[in-house]
């Protein structure tokens, strides 16, 4: 009641109707891979909520400051602020440790998501004209995630992310010419400087965070705007959309999501522990302490570093350190491929068209082989930033571990890119419908480079999938009108056409427009419906049985109330003679 | 060296058979297990003679130890010497159940202790009159554990991690977790220095300090510590991504298609 009296009243004011009655209409795709960006916002939701309560008690600042409270170990022990009051959040406030293992669970989350989500994208081809845009601001966002993360991860000044820091910073000073001013700029000095913590406090929840806000908003503006882009399918074309409406459905999905989302996060954050800073101890710069490891999503850059050569050479009496190719130009080239891919795909096949429906990733052999190659190369890397723990777990010398690892970076990408091309290649020539259908024979074709797949070379036809055996649009006459409707009896499904048209050609466009490249028959009548399934047959047997069980018993159960009345009936006839006379005159009468 | 142990073999037999081969060694063996006092019941082998309580160390030794080290601890091809090792050292091997080893070995695995206390003292009072001298086994005191997290900060961590979870060294040599070391045991790893541990002798770290150090590592063991839920191991960043990746994201993703499917119906 109120709320109907607040939004007719804001209505008159500010005419939301018309905005909100579009956005409500708003159609999401059903496919679940959809949420996996929606997962990626959430998480971002969560570091928000959890991440102002952290700044209500986290003092950012590198100066002195001494420890007392619940834990004895650092008791009266001098420290930086950062550090201590870390350490204070963890052990003397109140949900404090709870509220920042959430935090940082659902940094590790959010990157994930991110990065999910930029599978998806990749290999169904949604970065294609016209959402390339979309695209550069997706990877901008990645960026910025992993850039938050890091200066969260080093905020608390614990021994750990001091390390990181430093090996950061070392990485920045391998470039050449510039490294050196760059390091000391962003620092405001050397290395463990005074300004460290206050810039990365203010980088990590004013400058990102709003930078991240401001391109959500515009990734989501463009969304809305451009539309979704949608898996082939029966009924869905280059111009349509189908799904689910905002209102209700798909926010309520959305929410039931939000809501799973919250509840992952804060049990891993009641129940594993995550980044225990004080047993790392505060940073001190003569210090160490082993394994030491970043958080997972820049564990790769950390692997390179471990597994790259130390080559060391001079350009004109510049030296180039070691950690220039693994650390800065491998990173480089890492966004840079992610940044001009859709761009060198489209020079590739010169294909300008837009596109809406999205590819199955078996449609694009090449994209898929080098997208799985790329996941596998990242992926080892992450893992040999493990080597020195995979050592000491299965007790193999950790240089034996290393050299292995040299290795693989190379050999595991090729293996399983090549794997990711035949098995599509294969897909896309065979009848299988997934990879557990596949034959030997589909792979043995595969490998064959001669054999021309059937149709257009790369899926940016309108034809939302190969012709399926028993897959047809069915045409029939009824009265003056037409009628169509799309079967396709393998599935079971069946779609009828929603308008009647004049003449057969009418409903032979209005069928080809909606189901590209179905064959199309002319039935005499309208076809009888498909037998029902086994369920179906089954209930219908049921409700026939329990219906006939329900009329005898109802019969049943009146004979019997018949009876007892009429004893009734005769128990009074014989108590009272005069009753029984009128009753017996009343019966006479019926 | 194969150890005949008495514990290992019994539960192999079949329940009444060994009832009735117990009732039969306790009827030929219980005369004479009366008249010495302090025979261990499990590891003394019931038909062998029982020797005097000081015999008990040599005994062992040339049992357990003399294939490798020599019978006067000199050491052979097989074993170092094991003269001026120190109480300390051959304390610490047995007490961590590193020694005895079963075949060589780079670095033995702590395990069970193979020999009681009093067998372990026998054995080190046994170690000690080869000569030599050597540090002998530390006694421990309550310590500070703030000063003990300096030092071990200062001094443990670089190898055996901060949060004490052990970690590779080089040529497969490892530093070990330290979750199960006693106080005792602490103390000693540091005055003898074991494996690729450097010695700490007392002018590095006095008697207090190592006391200090001792608490520290006591308190890394305790249960309390991890606060927040399941520790992972202490194995840091990567276990976390692990469990990000398999658990949170698995879930989520899970719950992501549970929700698109219902969609779709």
């Amino acid at each position: 009641m109120i709320t109907d009296r607040l939004a007719r009243a804001l209505d008159d004011r500010l005419r939301l109707s018309p905005i909100a009655r579009r956005a409500m209409a708003k159609v999401f795709p059903d496919h679940w891979s959809f949420m996996l960006g929606e997962l990626a916002l959430y998480s971002f939701v969560a570091l928000l909520l959890t991440g102002v309560y952290l700044t209500f008690f986290f003092d950012a600042s590198n100066a002195d400051r001494v420890y007392h409270g619940e834990y004895a170990p650092l008791e009266g022990r001098t420290t930086s602020a950062a550090y201590a009051s870390t350490v204070r959040l963890s052990w003397d406030v109140r949900a404090g440790l709870l509220i920042r293992q959430t935090h940082h669970w659902a940094a590790l989350v959010f990157v994930a998501a991110i990065v999910l989500h930029l599978a998806r994208i990749f290999f169904t081809g949604a970065f294609r004209k016209p959402r390339e845009l979309n695209f550069l601001i997706g990877v901008t966002m990645l960026t910025l995630a992993l850039a938050n993360g890091f200066t969260g991860y080093s905020l608390p000044d614990d021994l750990l992310s001091g390390v990181g820091l430093r090996i950061l910073t070392s990485v920045v000073q391998s470039i050449p010419l510039v490294g050196a001013w760059l390091a000391a700029l962003a620092l405001g000095g050397e290395f463990p400087s005074d300004a460290m913590i206050p810039r990365m406090f203010v980088t990590h929840v004013l400058l990102v965070p709003a930078v991240l806000v401001a391109l959500i908003s515009l990734h989501l503006g463009i969304l809305v705007r451009q539309k979704h882009s949608q898996f082939p399918g029966p009924g869905r074309t280059e111009h349509n959309l189908v799904g689910s409406r905002l209102w209700p459905s798909y926010t309520l999905r959305s929410l039931a999501l939000f809501a799973w989302l919250l509840a992952v996060l804060f049990a891993l954050g009641g129940l594993v522990q995550i980044n225990p800073v004080w047993l790392y101890g505060p940073f001190e710069p003569a210090q160490a302490t082993s394994p030491a490891q970043p958080d997972w999503y820049v564990a790769w850059g950390d692997g390179a570093l471990r597994l790259f050569p130390s080559w060391e050479f001079r350009i004109a009496g510049h030296l180039v350190p070691a950690a220039f190719f693994p650390g800065v130009v491998l990173g480089g080239v890492t966004f840079l491929a992610l940044y001009a891919w859709p761009f060198a795909e489209r020079l590739r096949t010169g294909d300008r068209r837009q596109h809406h429906l999205l590819d199955r990733p078996r449609d694009h052999p090449v994209r898929l082989g080098v997208g799985v190659g790329a996941l596998t190369f990242y992926a080892v890397l992450t893992v040999a930033a493990g080597d020195d723990i995979i050592a000491r777990l299965i007790r193999v010398p950790v240089y034996d571990l290393l050299s292995l690892f040299r290795v693989l970076v190379f050999v595991l990408p090729l293996l399983a890119g090549l794997v990711a091309f035949l098995v599509a290649r294969a897909l896309r020539r065979g009848d299988a419908a997934g990879v557990g259908e596949l034959t030997r024979a589909d792979l043995r074709r595969a490998a064959h480079r001669s054999v021309r797949p059937p149709e257009a070379d790369s899926g940016e036809s309108e034809t939302p999938a190969r012709d399926r055996p028993g897959e047809r649009i069915e045409l029939w006459p009824e009265g003056d009108l037409w009628r169509w409707r799309y079967r396709d009896e393998d599935r079971q499904v069946v779609f009828p056409g929603s308008r009647a048209v004049r003449s057969e050609e009418e409903a032979a466009s209005a069928a080809r427009l909606a189901y590209p490249g179905v064959d199309r028959v002319v039935v005499p009548g309208p076809p009888p419906a498909p037998p029902p399934g086994p369920v179906r047959v089954a209930l219908r047997r049921w409700g026939r049985a329990a219906a006939a069980g329900s009329l005898l018993l109802a019969a049943l159960l009146d004979r019997r109330r018949d009876r007892r009345r009429q004893e009734r009936e005769r128990a009074e006839q014989a108590s009272s003679p005069e009753a029984a006379d009128r009753a017996s005159t009343g019966g006479g009468r019926t | 060296m194969r150890r005949p142990r008495a514990a290992t073999v019994r539960p192999l037999l079949h329940p009444r058979r060994a009832l009735a081969v117990g009732a039969a060694l306790v009827l030929a063996a219980g005369p004479v297990a009366l008249v010495p006092a302090r025979s261990p019941a499990a590891s003394a082998p019931p038909a062998a003679a029982a020797p005097a309580a000081g015999d008990r160390g040599t005994q062992l030794y040339l049992e357990h130890c003399a294939s490798c080290h020599g019978e006067r601890g000199q050491g052979a091809q097989r074993g170092p010497s094991l003269v001026g090792v120190g109480p300390a050292s051959v304390d610490f091997q047995l007490s961590t159940g590193r020694m005895p080893v079963s075949r060589e070995v780079q670095q033995a695995r702590r395990g069970e202790p193979v020999f009681s206390a009093a067998d372990i003292s026998a054995l080190v009072d046994h170690v000690a009159s080869f000569g030599g001298g050597g540090p002998r086994i530390p006694r421990v005191a309550p310590g500070h554990l703030g000063s003990g997290r300096e030092i071990f900060a200062a001094n443990c961590a670089p190898c055996h991690g901060a949060t004490g979870a052990g970690a590779a060294l080089t040529n497969g040599w490892t530093a070990p977790p330290l979750y199960d070391s006693t106080p005792v045991q602490v103390a000693e790893a540091v005055r003898v220095g074991p494996g690729l541990m450097p010695v700490f002798p007392s002018q590095v770290l006095d008697d207090r300090q190592v006391d200090d150090l001792a608490a520290y590592v006591q308190r890394l063991r305790g249960e309390r510590l991890d606060r927040g839920g399941n520790p992972l191991g202490r194995l840091g960043p990567l276990a976390e991504g692990l469990v990000a990746w398999l658990a949170a994201l698995g879930l989520l993703v899970a719950a992501a298609r549970w929700l698109g499917r219902r969609a779709g119906e």
